[in-house]
């Protein structure tokens, strides 16, 4: 049986806090009050540079596509959103591919619901480093996502070759293209819940993990 | 680190790289730990800290440390403490390292009473007479021992035990303040009942009790009774006991030496490491000659997807292990640029979308990287350092996030305070240009001449490639993560950690000069960019990124327009021309001199009589040959520089010496990499018929003192090119099947061209590929078999049991060990 937390109701536009702490802290007053429909699910797209990771989100967020390349080097979104039926917020980390920021990829990692590793179809060389990222990740729910589709022209790397990776890493696969009019950009974001939703035991886990006083035998 | 025993051709180096994750079930129940550190150990002595977590369950501290091991060790500990005291410790044998390598492990953290990490050596003579009635036992010396709170006062217990569990003990004198006494004992042992007669050997079958063990153990007094147990040898009597050095052990050690002994000991949690261990035996330099020669020709290659460098980086599985021993191999003989650029030019050829060139892990950008990790170090401190030192001495607010701040009224004042640490390190990296060391100027220039030629129509991309590397890889991550650039030692909250990111973030978005696109991205760093995207701030970034990758080569581009890097009035001698003064106009006097607005820009130096005038003169920058200070004797005017060009020398007085300076170091890095660079020049001027430095009355003839070398200094000559060699040399005999299914494939593409089925790799030009392989494959081989020769000749003369190899020696071991793994290559491959 889990503990009642106190917990303070606030839409996601009014989603405040000061520190990480704090986040986790109203996050969890949302998860965990069995009353309320508003889980909040931290995701973090992960991909060497340039596949489009940024892409993927500005198109899921803002249903634009940017062809320009600012490099990142961390943005967060937040943003209501509906998947099968059931209301949550979506807080995603937007990251930077290169890997010279991978000694400081360790902090958001350990801090995501839910992953998706992207790379791009058009350059066989950020397919070869999905495992990379995978061996960094590890335990949590993943989604791989072979973005640019679109350029069908250019493309490298295969279908086949994507769903193998995948079934190798034991992840679900998806085709993605960011640019208008947008593939499955939706979708993907959609498929990372629904992968959240189905660990729930992982989750839990996760959660008594990090706040051992809801733990209530 | 040399063998001890006498052993000059041949060396191990060792290297460690360890990063601590987090830890968990760290048995305080499920109570908090408050400032939780952990530290690194080489058997007991401390070697690195790590930051201090205020308050964590499960603290994670996610530092890395690499470092070279100085000198023979045992154990690796770790060890987690809460303030000073320790609540656990990992313990690995050394032996055991690489089979850590590479992954994440969770590692029981055990409590540190159980006297796991022992450390030192004795020498015990045993020896049996009078048929095994007595036994004589002599402790000479001991060594390395452990140092408990600063202070080792040895003694030793000798035990005998026998057969029905009586015991015997003797005790040696207590030594005191060394850690390696010598003791000089004799005991002597009369097995019980016989009384000294000569025993009678009944096969094991003796009613009376016989020798069963003998146990020395060493410890330190600490006062009276008190003592602290340093380490103990069990020698099983039962055979013939050897008189030999051995390695003290841990308590309760029974008869098997690889027991791991501390398992019985309850966890007290975990820790989560990835260590990556790895010993190089490095020959002597002869022996890697070839290797060396066909790493350097790798540049001319063609196709590059045929050379050494480009192979080694698609065979070996991570990049950055080849591409990290390459590049110091290559910086240190000068072939980086060259090499490079060969591999550049193939990658861009493959790039379909102008953006994105470099921008993904490729072999260029790792090669880059660690170029500009190798030879830009010195000169990221002296950048970053001062403004991050003050960020972290004030660490103001910065929260700029609405979404972040409790309420919404502070973040104009955290803007303010934002936009004065951005300007400090926007300030501090264009300032810093001339200071940009030559080797990383030299790629960024090479970089950007082959992005303009493979992409002419884009005109931001001169400027994006450099900033790719140079903002996106080198300052954005030193500024996010200042501890791991040794930018710093001190701790980093989450509210600074949440600056850096910040201050990253904009000065990458400024450095790549795209402010006006990324309008789509988090809105409240809309304002901020906004803010910093000032005229004054784009004119020095595009400057700033010119000058760090200058050259006035003939590829310079014509049809884009200069960029204005430096101007002022200054002073130059009217005659200028060498033949003229030649002709007897050689008398310098104060009207000689006039004064003139010089202009550089990214093309030309020219100069007008007054500000915004028409120039009078134009010198492209490819024309200048050097550019030095000039004695003062020549005219005698201080402050004076000469511009060196093929017709004719250019002397210029600056006003002052930190003009002189800034013009001289300016040119300087705008001319260096002119085909046409001198290398000798005259430090004077040549007066009536005479060069004033040499004496010389030719005035034609060449220079007599070479040319200024660069402002900085490539730190090469700490490279250890043989143990860099001997790397890639260890790399290649672990991934050999690898090799062996691509020349495979090789050899397939050349019999059925275009089956793509069988290809690991890109091949391009199978035969090349093949020659290339094979010949490297056959160079490896022999470099193995040199290995296997000299490891075997160790093995064969160290004596286990003497000083350099104690009775229980791990490294011994490690040796051995490694012989069998080359043996098994030699049986597989070959």
């Amino acid at each position: 049986m889990m503990a009642m937390v106190t917990f303070v109701h606030k839409l996601p536009s009014s989603f405040a806090y000061t520190t990480q702490q704090e986040l986790t802290r109203n996050r969890r007053a949302i998860t965990q009050a069995p009353n309320h429909p508003l889980p909040t699910y931290k995701l973090v797209v992960v991909g060497d540079g340039g596949v489009g990771k940024s892409a993927i989100t500005i198109q899921f967020f803002q249903k634009m596509f940017v062809a320009d390349y600012d490099p990142t080097i961390e943005d967060s979104y937040i943003q209501h959103a509906v998947v099968d039926d059931d209301s949550c917020v979506l807080d995603v980390l937007d990251t930077a591919g290169q890997e010279e920021f991978s000694a400081m990829r360790e902090q958001y990692m350990r801090k995501g619901d839910g992953f998706m590793i992207v790379y791009s179809v058009t350059d066989p060389n950020s397919f070869t480093n999905v495992p990379n990222f995978f061996t960094q990740i590890l335990r949590y729910p993943m989604l791989l996502v072979a973005n640019k589709v679109d350029l069908a022209h250019l493309r490298k790397v295969t279908e086949k070759e994507g769903r193998a990776m995948a079934n190798r890493l034991n992840l679900m696969y998806m085709e993605t293209s960011a640019k208008d009019p947008p593939q499955n950009i939706d979708r993907a974001f959609h498929e990372v819940v629904r992968i959240i939703r189905n660990h729930p035991k992982e989750l839990s886990e996760e959660r008594r993990r990090r706040r051992p006083k809801c733990l209530v035998m | 680190m040399t063998m001890a025993d006498g052993k000059p051709n041949f060396r191990v180096v060792e290297r460690l790289k360890i990063k601590i994750g987090d830890a968990k079930n760290l048995g305080k129940g499920h109570s908090t730990l408050r400032d939780g550190h952990c530290t690194i150990t080489l058997d007991q002595e401390e070697i690195f800290r790590t930051a201090t977590i205020e308050k964590a369950i499960d603290p994670f501290w996610g530092e890395e440390f690499e470092f070279e091991i100085p000198r023979r060790f045992r154990y690796l500990g770790v060890c987690v403490y809460e303030r000073d005291r320790p609540l656990g410790r990992v313990t690995v044998r050394r032996d055991q390292l690489t089979s850590f390598n590479d992954k994440d492990h969770w590692f029981p953290l055990r409590p540190l009473n159980v006297e796991s990490e022992v450390q030192g050596k004795i020498h015990i003579e045993i020896e049996f007479c009078e048929s095994r009635g007595r036994l004589n036992v002599r402790l000479n010396e001991a060594c390395e021992l452990a140092i408990t709170n600063g202070n080792c006062d040895p003694f030793a217990d000798v035990t005998v035990r026998y057969t029905n569990d009586k015991t015997e003990t003797q005790r040696t004198k207590v030594k005191k303040k060394t850690n390696s006494p010598v003791f000089d004992e004799a005991f002597a042992f009369t097995l019980p009942g016989l009384g000294g007669i000569p025993k009678q050997h009944l096969s094991g079958q003796s009613p009376t009790a016989d020798w069963a063990e003998l146990i020395v153990t060493l410890y330190h007094e600490i006062s009276g009774s008190n003592t602290v147990f340093l380490g103990q040898v069990i020698i099983p009597l039962q055979g013939r006991p050897v008189s030999a050095w051995y390695f003290l052990q841990p308590r309760n050690r029974k008869s098997s030496l690889r027991e791991d002994q501390s398992s019985n000991y309850p966890s007290v949690g975990s820790l989560r490491l990835k260590i990556h261990y790895t010993a190089d035996h490095v020959l002597p330099s002869h022996n890697y000659e070839r290797l060396k020669h066909l790493l350097m020709n790798s540049h001319s290659v063609q196709p590059i997807t045929a050379s050494t460098v480009y192979l080694l980086g698609e065979i070996i599985p991570n990049k950055i292990d080849s591409a990290q021993p390459l590049v110091r191999i290559l910086l240190h003989h000068g072939q980086i640029v060259q090499t490079i650029r060969s591999l550049a030019i193939w990658e861009i050829s493959k790039v379909t979308d102008a953006n994105t060139i470099f921008r993904g892990n490729s072999m260029v950008s790792k090669m880059m990287d660690e170029s500009m990790h190798i030879s830009g170090m010195r000169y990221l401190h002296e950048t970053l350092r001062p403004p991050i030192e003050r960020l972290l001495a004030e660490r103001r607010p910065c929260e700029i996030d609405p979404n972040r701040v409790k309420e919404s009224t502070v973040i104009e004042h955290n803007f303010a305070n934002l936009q004065i640490y951005v300007e400090d390190v926007i300030k501090a990296i264009t300032t810093s240009a001339l200071k940009c060391p030559t080797v990383m100027c030299q790629l960024f220039h090479t970089l950007k001449e082959v992005a303009i030629t493979f992409f002419p129509e884009n005109k931001e991309i001169k400027y994006s490639v450099v900033s790719g590397f140079i903002f996106l890889r080198f300052f954005a991550p030193a500024i996010l993560g200042p501890r791991l650039f040794d930018l710093t030692k001190e701790q980093i909250d989450s509210q600074t950690n949440r600056t850096l990111t910040l201050v990253s973030k904009t000065i990458q978005s400024l450095g790549n000069l795209v402010c006006s696109r990324s309008n789509f991205k988090e809105e409240y760093m809309q304002r901020m960019i906004q803010a910093v995207y000032t005229e004054q701030n784009i004119t020095a970034v595009r400057q700033f990124l010119e000058i760090i990758s200058a050259s006035a080569g003939p590829a310079q581009c014509t049809q884009d327009t200069p960029v204005t890097l430096k101007e002022g009035f200054l002073r130059k001698i009217t005659t200028w021309m060498l033949t003229k003064r030649a002709q007897g106009r050689n008398k310098f006097g104060r009207k000689n001199f006039k004064q003139r607005y010089f202009k550089l820009t990214t093309r030309d130096l020219s100069y007008a009589k007054q500000k915004g005038k028409e120039s009078l003169c134009t010198i492209t920058l490819s024309d200048i040959l050097a550019v030095e200070r000039l004695q003062q004797e020549s005219f005698n005017k201080n402050n004076m520089f000469q511009i060196i060009q093929p017709e004719r020398i250019l002397y210029i007085q600056a006003n002052n010496c930190v003009e002189e300076k800034e013009w001289v170091d300016l040119l300087t890095k705008m001319c260096f990499s002119n085909s046409k660079r001198l290398t000798l020049y005259h430090p004077a001027a040549f007066i009536n018929g005479t060069w004033l430095c040499c004496k010389s009355n030719i005035e034609r003839t060449t220079g007599c003192q070479e040319v200024s070398t660069s402002v900085d200094h490539i730190q090469t000559s700490s490279v250890d090119v043989d143990r860099e060699l001997s790397r890639i040399h260890a790399l290649c005999v672990a991934h050999i099947d690898r090799f062996d299914s691509v020349l495979k494939a090789c050899e397939c593409k050349a019999v059925y061209p275009g089956d793509r089925l069988c290809l690991p790799i890109l091949i391009e030009d199978p035969k090349t590929t093949f020659i290339t392989l094979s010949t490297l494959r056959e160079i490896i081989y022999t470099l193995e078999q040199e290995h296997r020769t000299v490891l075997r000749t160790i093995a064969r003369e160290t004596k286990y049991g003497s000083k350099q190899a104690p009775i229980g020696d791990d490294n011994y071991l490690l040796l051995a060990g490694r012989k069998d793994l080359s043996a098994h290559h030699q049986q597989k491959v070959w």
